[in-house]
């Protein structure tokens, strides 16, 4: 043995190993992430019909920003502070009170930082509105962001607070908790296509059980998918079931990390049932909390199935999302360089969020 | 016909080494397990087409198909990513409505001169048919039916409402008498008078184009103007928003849904397409289905002159597939003769023939209600060409589910839709 690995040691130094090793990695990172990326950014400066330039590869023309001016500005945009008062006011008040946290010194110096500026620009961005005469270029496309800010607000905390009752429930080491684990688990290796096909029969105002269910208590079926008022709901909770898998298992493994001696020493101190939860499981869950969350903020932002498959994104686009609106704009009309424009501001959503789990990621070391 | 397939395919097994051809192919229509290879029996679109399609993998010598999967509400989506990626089916089925943008990129073959060596008779199709795949002088297609709206009707309702004469259902003829007679059907039978899609697919959108039309109005002109808030579009909007107000139609039904309502004898009559007759007509004949008596009807005159919306199939070959590989090319062009001489088979759907020699048949005139809605042919119509044309209609299906679904109030939908339309024809 040690005569063969001393002269490949030799022949290698630590760093060549190493570069050896991420090899693999990297050519398969660099030419199916890195370098799609970077060409997505430049359709997106372009006029880029997606047939016509696949027949003629100088049909595009080099248009610079004009994409993004057309999909997110305007004709007369002016911004004041009140434009969307709820919003902007909820985005004030995060600010102050991460600054105020932060005096009190209950909130760290980079968390206080990220929450302020996260509020901030809550409170900047639905200021902008259309003057008099004014209008935006492209009327859908903020509707259709703040859709997806709708359904990633109600499915995250969703997913989180199911996901951790469940989690916290089944931590047993019986076989019918781990029979029960697996079936929560299951909903989750299903396709879209298939979790949509049941829940589309489930929401069903003729034949679906929900409609039999409330029939059965006198009561009228709602017809879900095509009311207004339910059908974000609708595909919130079908989300919600679908995705509640893998965060059951994250809260799991974050549970089992947890001694069993703090129970112990918490139940002399008489801390048993809900206050041990409160006072001993949620501060001790509190990275794998915020690990979830923001897992399921950057997956739930590409939501596109659900929506396109449920209601397609109607009544009245109410369940419009991005992801979905990027596919019409590349593939019904054809318009490549406006649909790489929306996903670039998609990624820089996400990868905001990257950097927020980063950051709170590091602070807590 | 036969006897020059017959010697074409000879003259090819002889030019070529007896290699089998494989010919991919996409369709929409749904799927169908089980088609086999009779096209006299099959029933139902998905089915018919493709027992079509089985009978000439199996009967074309030298030519075997491959039907490829693909889905009805992103196959356009799906071809586009095809072509796109160089990978476009060798075949494959398309609406005349979006020959415009596919023909004008190049991306579809001439066919022009090349059809009558394979077989196919041009000056046997109806002249509206070979408008539909003629763009720029050049054919791009061969056409396979004409499909429109048609009023489906359940009788037995209508003659509890005394809404029959002589065997016939009585139709409104104007948006008043409309309500009217519907208000009769509810009256008599407890039942809705009206269903449709008006929440999925744009059958609701099909619907206040045909009153539009009737009115002598479109929604956007030759030149590229959009036409959506105007007096005409107010007059179709109501019509239909004044069943719904009288609780006499459901705007909340999809195409699933309110089929099944029709089906289920809950709704005297169903606003939807030819390609259901046949299919109706064998769901009426069975004993646990709640309708009984069927019937078709031309889309009624509510206005001024006669209208209804009409689109056409038609069946394509990628212009890369003409250019590279010629005798693929061959193969391609008799799988679309073959389909051309089941123009028949196809009409059994319950769609208009596209072939004058099928249309004068006997087998054709005695198909199930053909009778009932042979003034379909004359009162079709669809928008100007444009190359957004799913787009477009995609605008007015919103704007018109936001009117019926969310109350949104029909002059502020209109004037969005219109500013959007116009928006999509300068872009």
């Amino acid at each position: 043995m040690n005569k063969q690995t001393k002269p490949l040691r030799h022949v290698l130094g630590q760093s060549q190993a190493a570069a050896l090793l991420l090899l693999p990695f990297m050519s398969v990172y660099l030419l199916f992430l890195v370098y799609p990326f970077f060409r997505g950014v430049w359709i997106s400066l372009h006029d880029w019909n997606l047939l016509a330039v696949a027949f003629n590869p100088d049909a595009k023309e080099f248009v610079g920003v004009s994409n993004y001016i057309k999909v997110m500005w305007g004709k007369n945009i002016i911004w004041s502070p009140l434009a969307s008062p709820v919003l902007q006011l909820m985005g004030l008040g995060g600010a102050i009170t991460s600054a105020l946290l932060h005096r009190s010194g209950r909130l760290g110096r980079t968390t206080a930082l990220a929450i302020g500026i996260g509020a901030i620009v809550f409170f900047i961005l639905p200021g902008f509105h259309p003057g008099e005469g004014g209008r935006w270029y492209d009327r859908r496309f903020w509707p259709t962001v703040g859709n997806t800010l709708v359904f990633v607000g109600l499915t995250v905390p969703g997913v989180t607070l199911s996901a951790l009752v469940l989690a916290v429930s089944l931590n047993r080491e019986t076989r019918a908790m781990s029979v029960l684990r697996t079936l929560f688990f299951l909903s989750q290796v299903l396709s879209v296509t298939v979790v949509t096909l049941i829940w589309q029969i489930m929401f069903s105002p003729r034949q679906g059980l929900i409609a039999n269910v409330t029939e059965l208590f006198g009561g009228s079926p709602i017809v879900w998918l095509t009311d207004e008022r339910f059908a974000m709901a609708a595909i919130v909770i079908t989300t919600i079931w679908w995705s509640l898998g893998i965060a059951m298992i994250l809260f799991l493994a974050g549970l089992q990390d947890i001694s069993r001696d703090l129970y112990e020493a918490g139940a002399l101190d008489h801390a048993t049932g809900v206050r041990a939860f409160w006072y001993i499981t949620l501060p001790n869950l509190k990275r794998t909390i915020t690990l979830v969350i923001v897992l399921q903020i950057i997956l739930h932002f590409q939501v596109f199935g659900q929506s396109h498959l449920m209601t397609n994104g109607g009544p009245n686009d109410t369940t419009q999302v991005l992801v979905r609106y990027i596919y019409q704009t590349g593939f019904r009309d054809s318009d490549l360089g406006r649909a790489s424009a929306m996903a670039v501001f998609l990624f820089v959503i996400m990868g905001a969020f990257s950097v927020l789990q980063f950051v709170l990621g590091r602070e807590e070391d | 016909m036969k006897h020059l397939i017959i010697g074409a395919a000879l003259a090819a097994a002889l030019a070529v080494p007896a290699t089998a051809q494989e010919v991919t192919l996409a369709r929409f229509f749904g799927a169908c397990e089980d088609a086999g290879t009779d096209t006299k029996t099959s029933v139902g679109e998905a089915c018919i087409i493709q027992s079509i399609i089985n009978a000439a993998s199996e009967q074309i010598d030298g030519v075997t198909v491959n039907t490829l999967p693909t889905d009805w509400g992103n196959y356009y989506d799906q071809l586009k990513a095809a072509y796109a990626g160089g990978t476009a089916p060798d075949v494959h089925v398309m609406h005349r409505s979006s020959v415009a943008e596919f023909a004008g990129l190049g991306a579809l073959a001439d066919l022009t001169d090349d059809l009558a060596a394979a077989g196919i008779d041009t000056t046997d199709w109806a002249p509206a048919a070979l408008d539909a795949v003629s763009f720029d002088g050049g054919i791009y297609g061969v056409p396979m039916d004409f499909h429109a709206n048609l009023w489906h009707v359940n009788m037995d309702l209508m003659a509890k409402a005394g809404l029959v004469q002589d065997g016939k259902p009585i139709l409104p003829t104007s948006p008043e008498e409309m309500l009217a007679q519907a208000k009769m059907v509810k009256d008599a039978t407890g039942q809705d008078y009206l269903a449709a899609d008006f929440a999925q697919f744009p059958i609701g959108v099909r619907l206040v184009l045909a009153l539009m039309w009737q009115q002598g109005a479109n929604i956007f002109s030759e030149d590229g103007t959009a036409t959506i808030n105007t007096d005409a579009a107010r007059n179709a909007v109501t019509a239909i928003t004044q069943l719904f107000d009288a609780g006499v139609a459901n705007p909340q039904l999809n195409y699933a849904d309110s089929q099944q309502a029709f089906l289920n004898g809950e709704a005297a009559m169903l606003v939807n397409g030819t390609w259901v007759v046949d299919f109706y007509t064998a769901e009426a004949a069975k004993e646990e289905v709640g309708l009984n008596n069927y019937q078709v009807a031309d889309f009624p005159t509510l206005f001024d002159e006669g209208a209804t919306w009409a689109d056409s199939h038609m069946w394509a070959i990628p212009a890369s597939l003409k250019a590279n590989d010629p005798e693929k090319f061959q193969a391609a062009l008799k799988v679309l003769a073959f389909i051309n001489d089941h123009n028949v088979d196809w009409a059994r759907t319950g769609h208009m023939s596209v072939r004058k020699s099928v249309v004068a048949s006997e087998e054709y005139a005695n198909l199930p209600h053909r009778a009932d809605y042979t003034g379909t042919a004359s009162i079709a119509r669809d928008t100007p060409p444009s190359e957004r044309y799913g787009a477009i209609q995609d605008v007015l299906n919103r704007e018109l589910q936001a009117i019926w679904l969310t109350g949104k109030s029909v002059d502020t939908a209109l004037g969005d839709a219109e500013a959007e339309v116009q928006d999509l024809l300068d872009r």
